[in-house]
């Protein structure tokens, strides 16, 4: 399901306003009150990664086993190197073929899995995004013998049963209509698209109506031969169990896993490169609000600097003090919430500010986003701002990694991104050493100043003549296929 | 501590796993009032070196009238704009400087606060939270730049959620009386109306210590937290209780309907039935019932409404936590080319079929093992705890429910899921909602 409705008639006061593009709100601070300790700071027992085990299995599967007692629940956390960026043509393939691949397998109909799991209170989803595809399941301890028998044909054996494909298939084409009724839901998928262009990074993961409706179950099956394979996959457990025990069980379960097949090689598209400021318009023409989001090219996951990266956009736009949310937000009042934020892949990412506002007051908005920015660049960052940045991301740090789901996801994520626990062990050090001088070349080197990129969602008629000033226009309609 | 839950805890899964026995338990939740009244919860955890505070205010937009409805929620939002001592942006300013963060959130029942901070900033947070709840400034020209931010917050929330719009049309005719019948962020004319005074009369009735309650979970100890609740909020004076909400909804006489006009691609249809409040006697039947709709694609209408036939994209129900009662509602957006009539029909086809037949011991019993796991589930974070114990203090008569809540819907048996389901899910009891490009001829 790519919708979310919230359900729940909750109002905050800050939302995570970018789920689409992946942080949350933000900004500003600039003197502290004298006497106010620097919390943090004081912190002598810093964060450290529990202890793990890492595997490698004769088929090439690297298995990650870390114990975590707290509650008797274990979780499972599969990643396959099968998202959207293998595409091929077939956008929306990725993202079907996750969406099916517990649709039946060998042994099992898509009922029985489903009755199996849901009758023992699992929780399970498959999903892919831009660069892998996964499985994530937590259940009570107790019931292993039962699961992952199961996870073990999904593995190995899944079906993709021609008429459940359709079924879902059927759904997604209108989902594909019913998600640009909710702009802040697309505006992540146009942006990139707008960056990436032709580049694997630029794929939509939900694929467009026109490609979606060509894709048949014989190609996610074809997909999930090529690309669901031991030699780059990560299983990670974490939980209530006993490693020795849970070794020899996984070694039993999934060693004798083969891929079936040779992927094709991934096609290197060169990343794009500006020279010029452009404008994407994106016309909803019952549209009473702006969404807004612009910004370059970003860093890698992997990068030395991703940590030093964040400090400095935890003042621009990490927080809710962050100065964009201040000028936006607190001094203006001119939208619930803006930020800014770096969202990381294997080869590049992205740099994106952004914001929603109403249409009257769409160019007032980026203006001052623009300001703030420029700001970053001019003026920089005193001693107490940067201080204060420090102090806030290693006092949140530790909850990041408090549950047993956090920690499969994390380690997972240092298999597919080529990162290891000193991310995690060292941060509090990587964070402290980014002083003023080391901000400053920070600043200067990842954080863009000019030929930025814009996309904006809105009634395109109210706004048209007044966004032109921020580059090479070009325009949309969200209803037309696509982004 | 910790090691004395793990020893415990291997005992619990020898003896069969109980979902008593998951940790914490209820005498690990320590609770004291200060003599202003405020009651004060403290749960000791040393998985990670931080702490969270969340303080419950009894107070959402169950206590408003028309003139200032959304005030709950805007106020929530002036509380962040300036007390005596810490001044306008101060709050966040100092929190996030100590390694803090926080947030809120306003229901129609409870105004909350939360604080997630390095144990090293535990004073702080108490003292700040004391100078807002004991001083709250109210500078007149916050006001106005807050109105605008809380304006935008109305408009997206509407422009991104057809959901949130159907919602909100529905409960104004599902309600007749009770204050639930409006949105919690309150109608654009309230919102765009109200003035400092109606905000300062609304934080002197409600924001008295004796109307709230405060939740502290983290590596902190009960004789720290009572140190400090002394110290900072127990100066704060208690205030005359504020009145009860004493409006009843009358008794639905026959089905309303309710048509609204959006350009969507697909209709959305929203049914709710009137139901008690939480923690009563048939809360956790139909709160099992409601599992058994729509938890997971093998639950009852996922599986008749996506998986056999194709007639919806999504479905759901939901019985929101309410002091007084409430609504339980079932939501669903039809498939391509499938009119609301046919999706309908065939909703309330499955409803009826609970009704007249009842439900299965296996969908009983799935739906008793999802509320153990979630429970376990719920126990993972410092800050979910925090919120659960705070929840169940308020919504269900007390937090020792919290650990009990297994054992209770273990009781809840077949009959008692069909009896509910015939007392409630009635067509006089109902409401359905449609959201739809056209509302034909």
């Amino acid at each position: 399901m790519i919708l979310k409705k919230r359900r729940i008639r909750i109002l905050c006061l800050r939302i995570f306003i970018m789920a689409v593009l992946g942080t949350w709100a933000a900004v500003v601070c600039l003197v502290m009150p004298p006497g106010i300790v620097n919390a943090a700071q004081r912190e002598t027992s810093s964060f450290k990664l529990p202890a793990y085990e890492k595997i490698t299995l004769k088929n090439g599967l690297t298995v990650y086993l870390m114990e975590h007692h707290g509650v008797p629940l274990i979780y499972v956390s599969a990643v396959f190197p099968a998202g959207a960026v293998r595409d091929a043509g077939k956008s929306g393939l990725a993202y079907l073929t996750a969406e099916t691949l517990l649709s039946g397998t060998k042994s099992y109909r898509k009922k029985q899995i489903e009755e199996r799991l849901e009758l023992l209170g699992v929780k399970y989803y498959a999903y892919a995004d831009i660069e892998s595809a996964g499985i994530s399941m937590s259940f009570i301890n107790t019931d292993q013998d039962k699961v992952f028998p199961l996870l073990k044909e999904v593995f190995q054996d899944a079906v993709f049963d021609p008429a459940e494909f359709e079924k879902r298939k059927k759904r997604l084409l209108l989902e594909l209509v019913q998600e640009k009724e909710q702009p802040s839901m697309v505006i992540g998928a146009y942006f990139n698209k707008f960056v990436f262009g032709s580049h694997g990074y630029g794929n939509p993961i939900y694929g467009t109506r026109a490609s979606v409706k060509k894709i048949k179950s014989i190609d996610a099956k074809a997909f999930y031969n090529a690309h669901y394979r031991p030699e780059e996959s990560v299983l990670v457990i974490v939980g209530d169990f006993q490693t020795a025990r849970m070794k020899k069980k996984v070694q039993e379960l999934f060693e004798a896993w083969r891929s079936k097949k040779k992927p094709p090689p991934l096609e290197r598209i060169p990343l794009p490169a500006f020279d010029k400021s452009r404008v994407l318009l994106v016309n909803k023409s019952d549209a009473t609000e702006t969404q807004f989001a612009f910004g370059a090219l970003g860093i890698p996951r992997n990068h030395p600097d991703y940590v030093a990266v964040q400090v400095v956009n935890t003042v621009l736009g990490g927080r809710f003090t962050s100065w964009l949310n201040d000028e936006l937000r607190v001094n203006a009042g001119l939208t619930y919430g803006a930020g800014s934020s770096f969202n990381t892949y294997k080869d590049s990412g992205t740099f994106v500010i952004s914001s929603f506002t109403s249409a009257d007051t769409t160019v007032k908005a980026i203006d001052l986003a623009l300001d703030v920015l420029n700001r970053l660049h001019t003026e920089g960052m005193d001693q107490e701002t940067l201080t204060s940045a420090r102090n806030y991301l290693i006092g949140q740090f530790p909850p990041l990694y408090e549950t047993p789901g956090s920690l499969a996801s994390l380690l997972a994520a240092t298999f597919v991104y080529g990162f290891d626990e000193s991310f995690v062990n060292d941060f509090q050090k990587n964070v402290e050493n980014v002083t003023i001088e080391k901000a400053r070349k920070i600043i200067a080197k990842h954080f863009p100043e000019d030929s930025l990129q814009f996309v904006l969602i809105g009634k395109a008629a109210a706004i048209r003549d007044q966004v032109r000033k921020y580059g090479e226009l070009s325009e949309k309609d969200i209803k037309s296929d696509g982004f | 501590m910790k090691r004395f839950v793990l020893i415990l805890l291997a005992i619990c899964l020898l003896a069969g796993a109980s979902p008593i026995c998951a940790m914490p338990a209820t005498e690990d939740v320590h609770i004291f009032t200060l003599k202003n009244g405020m009651k004060i919860l403290v749960l000791e955890d040393h998985a990670i070196p931080n702490v969270t505070l969340q303080i419950f205010f009894k107070v959402g937009s169950r206590n408003e009238y028309p003139g200032i409805t959304g005030l709950s929620h805007f106020l929530e939002h002036m509380m962040f704009n300036g007390a005596k001592k810490y001044g306008p942006k101060m709050f966040d300013r100092v929190l996030e400087n100590a390694g803090g963060s926080s947030n809120a959130y306003t229901t129609e029942n409870v105004t909350t606060y939360q604080d997630w901070v390095p144990e090293s900033a535990l004073e702080l947070i108490f003292e700040m939270e004391a100078d807002r709840m004991g001083s709250l400034a109210l500078d007149e020209k916050i006001v106005e730049s807050e109105r605008g931010v809380v304006l935008s917050e109305y408009t997206t929330g509407y422009e991104n959620s057809d959901y949130e719009l159907l919602d909100d049309q529905l409960r104004s005719v599902a309600y007749q009386a009770h204050p639930y019948r409006w949105p919690v962020i309150g109608y654009e004319s309230d919102i765009r109306n109200w003035q400092r005074l109606d905000i300062k009369d609304y934080f002197d009735r409600y924001y008295a210590p004796n109307n709230a309650i405060a939740v502290v979970v983290g590596d902190v100890t009960l004789a720290q937290v009572k140190t400090l609740a002394e110290k900072y909020l127990e100066p704060i004076p208690a205030r005359a209780p504020p009145r009860a909400v004493h409006t009843r909804e009358p008794e639905q006489r026959g089905e309303k309907r309710l048509f609204v006009h959006k350009d969507v691609s697909s209709p959305h249809i929203l049914i709710v039935y009137h139901v008690p409040e939480t923690g009563t006697a048939d809360y956790y039947a139909l709160d099992l019932l409601s599992a058994i709709l729509s938890q997971g694609k093998s639950s009852r209408l996922y599986s008749a409404l996506i998986s056999d036939k194709p007639l919806a994209t999504e479905i759901s129900t939901y019985m929101p936590n309410a002091l007084d009662p409430t609504l339980f509602y079932v939501y669903a957006v039809c498939a391509d080319g499938v009119s609301v009539k046919t999706l309908e029909k065939a909703i309330l086809r499955e409803i009826d079929n609970v009704v007249a037949k009842g439900v299965t011991g296996t969908e009983i019993q799935k739906a008793q093992n999802n509320v153990v796991a979630s429970f376990y589930r719920s126990l993972e974070t410092m800050s979910n705890k925090a919120d659960m114990i705070g929840t169940y203090e308020i919504f269900f008569g007390g937090y020792q429910k919290l650990f009990t809540a297994p054992e209770v819907y273990r009781k809840v048996t077949a009959m008692d899921i069909k009896t509910v389901a015939a007392k409630y899910f009635k067509k006089t009891n109902r409401t359905v909602g449609v959201l739809e490009k056209s509302e034909g001829k």
